[in-house]
């Protein structure tokens, strides 16, 4: 039997710190944490019967055992984690302050509306930065493959530059790839992104996206998860944590999925959980491309097709920012719904530079990857294509990989420019 | 009696004269053999019993001593043979010869016929050095022995004709065997009389710069390498026609000069299987195979052989699948490449090889060769691929000068009428490009001129110089990353027939620059931020 000094610590928690020692518990899920909550009233209640000792396992496990037969009740190793967990409350509360986390529970004020209303939310979130980005009054994921393609990487970012600038907030996996992309996008535009991440803070994953995190966190962003910092992720955390993008979202957007692609798992959520779900559509022997197809497919009249970025915007009913043509002409009626002003256009960008430059420019934005494509559309010699190349790569207009070229920086999320009828 | 014969044996690509000195003496019968002579010829003593015997002549039933001299010198090989059992037969005073300033230099079978023996014409070369104004050899490696000036070569056939052009007064002059001489590369006489018989391996055919469709990049790529004497790296998916490419080099360079065709002869001496009948005039193109071993690459072994290094000497080195080649392997290359020389050390003694040879080398972008390919195909995990072309380590790093991504060639241009340039038409643009670069101070190729060096002979304009300091700063090169790139940009001058390194040069040197080693998605990350 415990000491009456360790159940008075248990009184003197908090709900929201008997909720994290809980939740901190492995093999204690939210639904079984929703049906001990249920029956024993509170957090600090299942903490307190957890004190008792071995004894209080059989009670435990009756907690959580289900109501109509479907699922199961929890393992009695699980119970027995719990009833070690009560006991070492304290340490497990000193090593969540010590990592600086915020910490909110299911129930309070800080908590996303939106994430509260899905069937099994989390009961605890770690979020570091600044959790107020969870709040926005606009908020969308932009999720897709680790693997995809250079076009489906620049959609993407144009989908998020396009969708920050009107203001939303962008929620992502911070996943290489599609995720990756989008996150990076968003920092670019200086605008809001939330990266939800399947393990505890001390072991983001891939590790390789630290500096992504820092910046997110840096532009006024979150980095969020319902595991506690120490906690590893495993196969099983990927896609639960996906429901957690997903619920943070008005709507969910795909750019790119392969056919066994767990982004699908979250525009499955997204429909789930009553969300809008738009897939980006593409070719129908492109790999990359099989799994949004199939998804659409499969729930037609659900989900939606992106047409591209303006009918996304339309779709999602935010208003397009005015051009900047006139400004003269509409004086302050409607102002920018956000802070960041319209970027350059791929014209003005590419203004001023020597004419065969700017013609390997045009071709790359009208998508001609490899040298050979290069030379066949704009007919310069190889040597100047090469030579422009660089030069753009210097202004971090263009960047290639393994000899294929592609927009970059400010001209990959200025969007298609006018294709020049030479080059159709 | 006592015999003194000349003949000569090789340590490494050198021919040593070896004097053997031949005791017959009453005594038990046997035959021993002193002076660090090696398992092969100790097993002389069998050849030159049985070839004795069998051509006619008595082996002597008596003490037979021989001193291969210089005692110390460790010899190896049947190269001694014919000297031995003419010296049994003077020794034996089983006839009178003349024997000024003659060597004798060949193997012998059981049978009396006199075989050739690899390194003929390095073996010659030495004796000559040493005075000797006559060599028998056998018929099959008297042409190679004939590519030296100034020393008679008598081709024999057996033991017994070896007697008998001994026993001659005078020199049979009559059975002289078609020779080329040193001459100049270009002159009419060589050029007349190049016999067609160059090949010293049997190599694959050489494919015509024609035949590579599209790849405009690669074969430009290709072509500034070979003009400057550029490390060259081609990397992409299976199939994409890297190891086409490379193997268009050999028709790509431009013959040998006087020197290095002596050179490269010498080393395809030693290293061929059969005697040569000519002057190696083509650089040579070595393409090992990646399974290669520590020594077939970098020479050595009982017999210190040179290693595919050496025998790339003068010309190219072409590694395919570079990563699949052994670490150790790869290792090894880095005192060839950093000296062109390569020095196989034994207990007492070393051999130098020359291993001043171009590198060449083709991988694909990651293990499972599909990264690039821009429609998810790539298996490999996050951050693999990168590492993968990272793996390439320090030295060999520091030698590649241009890398080359390939990408696969879209069935539109495979088709497209536009017919590609021919491997004449570039060798020409190389071929001139090379001799501006040895013309002038400091009179080597772009790749082989010092840091300093090169900064003076490049002759930067004065934007090219700003830019210069732009690409260094944007692209984090290194002192050494920048030296490469200004060596690559003065080849491109070189091909253009510029007298200065324009702006558009380095540009276009820049594209070819190493792929920087971090994650795609920490570049794409940092081109946001900019």
């Amino acid at each position: 039997m415990t000491g009456p000094a360790t159940l008075n610590a248990g009184a003197e928690m908090s709900e929201r710190d008997a909720l994290a020692v809980l939740v901190a518990v492995e093999g204690v899920g939210p639904i079984a944490l929703a049906r001990m909550l249920g029956r024993l009233g509170s957090a600090r209640q299942i903490l307190e019967v957890a004190q008792r000792g071995a004894a209080a396992i059989p009670a435990l496990i009756a907690a959580s055992a289900p109501e109509a037969g479907d699922g199961r009740s929890m393992p009695g190793a699980v119970a027995a984690a719990l009833v070690s967990a009560a006991d070492a409350a304290p340490a497990i509360l000193a090593d969540i302050r010590d990592s600086g986390l915020t910490v909110i529970a299911l129930g309070e004020p800080g908590y996303p509306p939106r994430l509260a209303a899905i069937a099994t939310p989390p009961h605890v979130l770690f979020v570091h930065g600044n959790a107020a980005a969870l709040l926005g009054t606009r908020s969308l994921a932009i999720v897709g493959t680790r693997r995809p393609t250079i076009g489906g990487r620049m959609t993407a970012s144009r989908i998020a530059a396009a969708l920050s600038r009107a203001g939303a907030t962008i929620v992502s996996g911070l996943a290489v790839g599609i995720d990756g992309a989008a996150h990076a996008a968003v920092v670019a535009e200086g605008g809001s992104t939330v990266a939800v991440i399947a393990g505890g803070h001390r072991h983001l994953f891939p590790s390789g996206h630290r500096a992504l995190a820092d910046a997110i966190v840096a532009g006024g962003g979150a980095v969020v998860s319902e595991h506690p910092p120490g906690s590893q992720p495993n196969r099983g955390t990927f896609p639960r944590r996906n429901r957690i993008i997903s619920g943070l979202a008005d709507a969910v957007i795909v750019v790119e999925a392969g056919a066994r692609s767990g982004a699908l798992t979250t525009a499955a959520w997204a429909l789930e959980q009553g969300r809008g779900c738009y897939l980006v559509p593409g070719a129908i022997d492109a790999p990359m491309s099989a799994g949004c197809l199939a998804f659409l497919r499969e729930c037609a009249g659900e989900a939606r097709i992106v047409a591209g970025v303006p009918q996304l915007l339309e779709d999602l009913g935010i208003a397009v920012p005015e051009p900047r043509r006139q400004p003269s002409a509409r004086p302050s009626t409607t102002p920018p719904p956000s802070a960041h002003p319209e970027p350059p256009s791929a014209d003005a960008l590419l203004n001023g530079l020597p004419p065969a430059t700017r013609r390997t420019a045009d071709a790359v934005l009208a998508g001609f990857a490899t040298a050979d494509e290069l030379v066949a559309v704009t007919d310069l010699p190889i040597a100047a294509v090469l030579s422009a190349l660089t030069v753009l790569e210097i202004r971090g207009l263009v960047a290639g990989t393994y000899g294929r070229y592609h927009p970059a920086g400010s001209l990959m999320r200025a969007g298609p420019a006018k294709v020049p009828d030479r080059l159709r | 009696m006592l015999a003194t014969i000349l003949s000569a044996t090789l340590f490494g690509l050198d021919g040593r004269v070896i004097r053997v000195e031949v005791d017959v003496a009453p005594g038990l019968p046997g035959m021993t053999i002193v002076g660090l002579a090696d398992a092969a010829m100790r097993e002389a003593r069998e050849r030159v019993r049985g070839a004795i015997r069998n051509s006619g002549f008595v082996y002597p039933p008596r003490r037979i001593s021989v001193n291969l001299a210089p005692a110390d010198l460790p010899k190896g090989g049947a190269s001694v043979d014919l000297a031995l059992a003419i010296g049994i037969l003077l020794g034996s005073e089983q006839f009178q010869p003349r024997l000024e300033r003659t060597a004798l230099i060949g193997e012998l079978s059981m049978g009396g016929e006199v075989r050739p023996v690899p390194g003929t014409l390095p073996m010659v070369l030495a004796l000559a050095r040493r005075g000797v104004r006559r060599v028998l050899v056998a018929s099959a490696a008297a042409p190679e022995a004939a590519l030296l000036p100034g020393i008679d070569v008598e081709p024999v056939d057996t033991l017994g004709g070896a007697v008998d052009a001994l026993r001659r007064r005078r020199r049979a002059a009559a059975r002289r065997p078609p020779r080329v001489e040193l001459g100049e590369a270009g002159s009419e006489g060589a050029v007349a009389r190049r016999p067609t018989v160059v090949a010293i391996d049997v190599a694959l055919p050489t494919p015509d710069l024609a035949e590579v469709r599209g790849q405009l990049a690669a074969r430009r790529a290709l072509e500034i390498a070979l003009a400057g004497g550029h490390g060259l790296l081609l990397y992409g998916p299976p199939g994409t026609g890297k190891t086409l490419l490379a193997r268009t080099v050999p028709g790509l360079l431009p013959e040998l000069d006087e020197r290095a065709s002596l050179a490269a002869t010498v080393v395809a001496s030693v290293a061929a299987s059969t005697p040569l009948c000519a002057l190696v005039r083509q650089p040579p193109f070595r393409a090992p195979h990646h399974t290669s071993s520590y020594a077939a690459m970098v020479g050595g072994g009982p017999r210190l052989s040179p290693g595919e290094v050496t025998r790339a000497d003068h010309g190219v080195l072409f590694l395919d699948e570079l990563a699949e080649f052994s670490r150790d392997v790869l290792e090894a290359l880095r005192e060839p490449l950093e000296e062109g020389r390569v020095e196989i050390a034994r207990v007492g003694r070393a051999a130098v090889f020359p291993a001043r040879f171009q590198l060449v080398a083709a991988m694909n972008p990651c293990p499972c060769g599909m990264a690039g390919a821009n429609d998810g195909r790539c298996v490999c995990r996050h951050s693999v691929p990168e590492r993968y072309l990272a793996r390439i380590s320090g030295p060999l790093r520091d030698r590649i000068d241009l890398w080359v991504p390939m990408t696969r060639v879209s069935a539109a241009e495979f088709l497209a009428p536009r017919e590609p340039e021919s491997s004449a038409v570039v060798a020409r643009r190389i071929g001139d490009a090379r001799r501006r670069q040895t013309t002038r101070p400091p009179g080597r190729l772009n790749a082989r001129v010092g840091g300093r060096a090169m900064r003076t002979a490049a002759r930067l304009e004065p934007r090219a110089a700003a830019r210069l300091a732009e690409l260094a700063d944007s692209e984090g090169l290194s002192g050494r990353g920048t030296d490469r790139l200004l060596r690559v940009a003065r080849t491109i001058a070189d091909l253009a027939v510029a007298e200065t390194v324009e702006e558009a040069f380095l540009d276009e040197a820049a594209t070819f620059r190493a792929p920087a080693a971090k994650p795609l998605d920490a570049l794409t990350a940092a081109g946001h931020a900019g």
